[in-house]
């Protein structure tokens, strides 16, 4: 696997925070030295819904940040100068606003439910030259500023005064606008404040020096980032979170030994000894395994198992997404950039499902063949429409598993003939399994085919079985939208009026509202289907053929209420 | 148009949904005045926000999202009392501790190995509240009011004027502890309806909107409370009809409300001005 700063998407993000390192550095110790922490947070979270909208609508994302971060400044700013009491409760509810406003707009104008989590928590797959230019910016306004005003700034920061209306107190606030916005790709809107606080207070414990307090502030910040960074890369997590762990930590770290100091001085030169250890036990590595098998990316949970089944031992498969991540939230990580940069080809589930694979291609600088078998099955078995859920139609996956053959036929031509014979033999099991599922839904007298599901995923399987979709709980084709009054409400008039006898929880998701429904109109939730991912080992679940069975036996028996079951074996 | 008002709260779903935050709105309008009066709007959003990790580490184990939040919601305020011990100015304190435990909630919840679906613990469920909740909300509202009733003396002394209420010998450590327990205990409640990130607009919102109209508590509480329940069902309309998330909703409904009431504040206050010059 290649190393860390051979990927370009890594060696970006460390520049990032280098380059934030210096101007949340010397703007931190003004936030902290006038007492704007909480100012500073809601300005950073104001950021969230400009994003969203800009995402949306396709504007520049950080002019939509910048925007409504300056939106909030500027109304917090105005009402904390007119009334004496009170901003930090304005504070406190724009904030709360700002969040909801978001989440609103994500999940329900735009769709976009699934960067959420992105622009909250900052993605290291997310920054490019444009995040780096307005870093670089951010960093040199931030010092520009610091040269000009700092002396002013710094004698109402000892007068206690707060935030006013004078033109240097406005330069420093637009200025936390700015650095909020250019650090929101690599911390994201929520966890701004661990690069623009947590190090400028940190060091606070140690000087109180202006000069000094800035200088090692820049240091800390620098360390703190590259540290989260490396992290965020090593551990597959959202960079903002890495930073924010890393810098409590040193805070609390450099607290305890201060107080430890403070109490027996002569403990100093132990305790910088314990802080330089713990900073070097921090930076350990990590080793590789070699396979000289070929290898193949592929996105989804069930894809991955039914390219493993055909591609036997002559390829290696590496799956993606785990049995626990939801394809339609799914962010990628870092780990799966380099697993795609030393795949042969990538298959991709398609039609919008796995639109993310893009990003961690791009990324990785790979040049390998991307796959879309959902495209492909679809065009191929002449289905049509649009729903993603494709491998849930056995006809239609069957016709998936011939691109998944071409693919691996391409990556290693030598094993052309077992591969071929390998999924000759799994489109033969598929095509028994699907006799089964249908000998078994005819059990169920047609009018009480009827289900209802928790997303809209069951689509194509209904209407290969003749079973009728009366609702779903999300109305969405994604997992991660929220619903809304009206929507459930409707949802079950129409349970009342058709007489459904089952609404199906989806295995890993929230099954609250599946059950309030059913305990709300007398149907039945205890049957929980396999839509987008495959179940736990030992759940009948886990392989792509063992969800399809489990899925069909849970339907007919939730919609016939019990009475029938069957053993639709894979 | 009546039909248009009346008929979401016919569904059960939604007219639970309404219930709660009811409820939540009882408590908001007592308990939120003297957080917003004692500048505590600030401990309540990151009391809220700190609760992630004890949130994750529930949901992560299988136990009462209920318990793993009191733990979280104890170890965040420990941990915010030991920081402002510090020399440091209480926001920038409560600051680092918020972010590293969100950040922490965050890093447990969203890595690959946790389950999908932990993100709902951010924006909550306000239409997938349970009896157990409503039990929860009720019981919390009754305890909170009678508790706030014995205490209001003591509340009304420290709250407004807390360097007198010190010479005149009451403490004000101990209403603060008794306000952050309050806190705690109320955010607890709200936070399986509205989430980790929307509990603070429901407590601190309707008191800030009222405290524009009056200063005076009793007045203020109670347009508080009217503000809350006045948000509930406009946000659930608009939810209903607009079919937009439920949560989201009421929380902008009370941004608006106060928006507005800032407006009309702004706008009487203009017109006196010029009455008397």
């Amino acid at each position: 696997m290649p190393g860390a700063l051979d990927l370009p998407f890594f060696r970006d993000g460390l520049a990032e925070v280098l380059l934030l390192a210096v101007a949340a550095g010397v703007l931190g110790t003004w936030i902290v030295l006038r007492g704007l922490a909480f100012f500073a947070h809601a300005v950073s979270t104001a950021t969230f819904p400009g994003l969203v909208v800009a995402e949306g609508v396709g504007f520049s994302a950080m002019l939509g940040g910048f925007g409504t971060a300056a939106l909030v400044a500027g109304l917090v700013g105005i009402i904390a100068s007119r009334r004496r009491t009170g901003a930090d409760s304005v504070t406190a509810l724009v904030l709360a606003v700002a969040l909801a406003a978001g989440a609103v707009l994500a999940s329900d104008v735009f769709g976009t439910g699934a960067s959420v989590d992105r622009l909250l928590f900052g993605s290291l797959l997310l920054i490019d030259a444009a995040d780096l230019r307005l870093a670089a910016l951010a960093a040199i306004l931030a010092v520009g500023g610091n040269l000009l005003w700092g002396r002013r700034w710094l004698a109402d920061g000892f007068a206690g005064k707060g935030l006013g209306r004078s033109a240097p107190d406005i330069v420093l606030v637009v200025l936390i606008a700015i650095v909020a916005v250019a650090s929101l790709a690599a911390v994201g809107a929520l966890l701004a404040t661990a690069l623009l606080i947590a190090p400028a207070a940190t060091t606070r414990l140690l000087t109180s020096r202006m000069r000094a307090w800035q200088l090692t502030t820049v240091a800390l910040a620098a360390v703190e980032g590259t540290a989260g960074m490396w992290a965020a890369f090593e551990f597959d997590v959202p960079p903002g979170a890495a930073i924010a762990v890393i810098a409590g930590g040193t805070f609390a770290l450099v607290a305890l030994v201060r107080v430890a100091v403070l109490r027996t001085p002569r403990l100093a030169p132990a305790a910088g000894l314990l802080v330089l250890t713990a900073a070097l036990l921090a930076g350990c590595g990590s080793g590789g395994s070699a396979d000289r098998r070929p290898q193949v990316a592929a996105t989804t949970t069930q894809l991955a198992d039914m390219t493993a089944a055909i591609a036997g031992p002559d390829v290696r498969v590496h799956g993606i997404l785990r049995r626990n991540s939801d394809p339609h939230e799914y962010e990628p990580r870092p780990s799966d950039v380099r697993a795609v940069a030393d795949a042969r080809a990538i298959l991709t589930s398609g039609l919008g499902l796995d639109g993310w694979a893009a990003d961690v291609v791009r990324a990785s600088g790979a040049h390998a063949p991307v796959v879309d078998v959902g495209a492909a099955a679809l065009a191929t078995s002449g289905a049509g429409g649009d729903d993603p859920h494709w491998w849930l139609d056995p006809e239609v996956a069957i016709a998936g598993t011939r691109s998944v053959e071409a693919a691996l036929i391409d990556v290693a031509p030598a094993h052309r003939a077992a591969i071929a014979r390998r999924a000759q033999a799994y489109r033969a099991r598929l095509v028994r399994l699907d006799a089964a599922i249908r000998a078994c839904v005819d059990r169920v007298p047609a009018a009480e085919r009827r289900i209802v599901t928790d997303h809209d995923a069951f689509g194509r399987f209904a209407q290969r079985y003749g079973i009728e979709v009366v609702g779903v709980v999300m109305p969405a084709a994604t997992s991660r939208a929220q619903a809304s009054a009206g929507d459930l409400a409707s949802l079950e008039r129409t349970i009342r009026r058709t007489g459904a006898r089952a609404v199906f929880p989806e295995a890993g998701l929230n099954a609250d509202l599946a059950r309030r429904i059913a305990t709300d109109t007398g149907a039945d939730a205890q049957e929980v289907l396999h839509a987008d991912r495959l179940g736990p080992q030992g759940s009948g679940a886990e392989t792509y053929l063992g969800m399809l069975a489990a899925d069909a036996r849970a339907v007919v028996r939730g919609m016939s209420g019990g009475t029938v079951s069957c053993a639709v074996r894979p | 148009m009546i039909g248009w008002l009346t008929e979401p709260f016919g569904e059960a779903i939604v007219a639970r949904g309404l219930l709660e935050l009811l409820l939540l709105g009882l408590l908001s309008g007592g308990l939120g005045c003297w957080l917003v009066v004692s500048g505590m709007s600030g401990a309540t959003e990151s009391l809220a926000h700190g609760m992630l990790p004890g949130l994750v580490v529930a949901t992560l184990l299988g136990v009462p999202l209920l318990l793993g939040g009191a733990v979280g919601l104890l170890v965040a305020a420990v941990a915010i009392a030991l920081v402002t011990r510090l020399p440091l100015t209480p926001d920038v304190a409560t600051s680092i501790v918020i972010t590293s435990l969100l950040g922490l909630g965050v890093l447990l919840g969203l890595s690959p190995s946790a389950p999908a679906g932990l993100g709902g613990l951010l924006f909550g469920d306000l239409l997938g509240v349970t009896d157990l909740d409503l039990a929860l909300a009720a019981g919390l509202g009754a305890a909170v009011t009678g508790l706030l009733v014995v205490l209001h003396p003591r509340l009304l002394a420290t709250g407004f004027d807390r360097f007198n209420a010190r010479a005149l010998g009451h403490s004000v450590f101990a209403v603060d502890v008794v306000l952050v327990v309050l806190l705690a205990a109320a955010t607890l409640v709200a936070v399986q309806a509205l989430g980790s990130l929307l509990v603070a607009a429901m407590l601190v919102g309707p008191a800030a909107t009222a405290r524009l109209v009056s200063s005076r508590v009793a007045p203020m509480m109670l347009l508080a409370t009217v503000v809350s329940a006045g948000a509930s069902v406009v946000g659930l309309l608009v939810s209903y009809h607009a079919g937009i998330a439920a949560g989201g909703a009421v929380v902008l409904a009370l941004g608006g409300m106060f928006l507005v009431t800032l407006t009309a504040r702004e706008l009487t206050d203009g017109l006196r001005r010029r009455r008397i010059a």
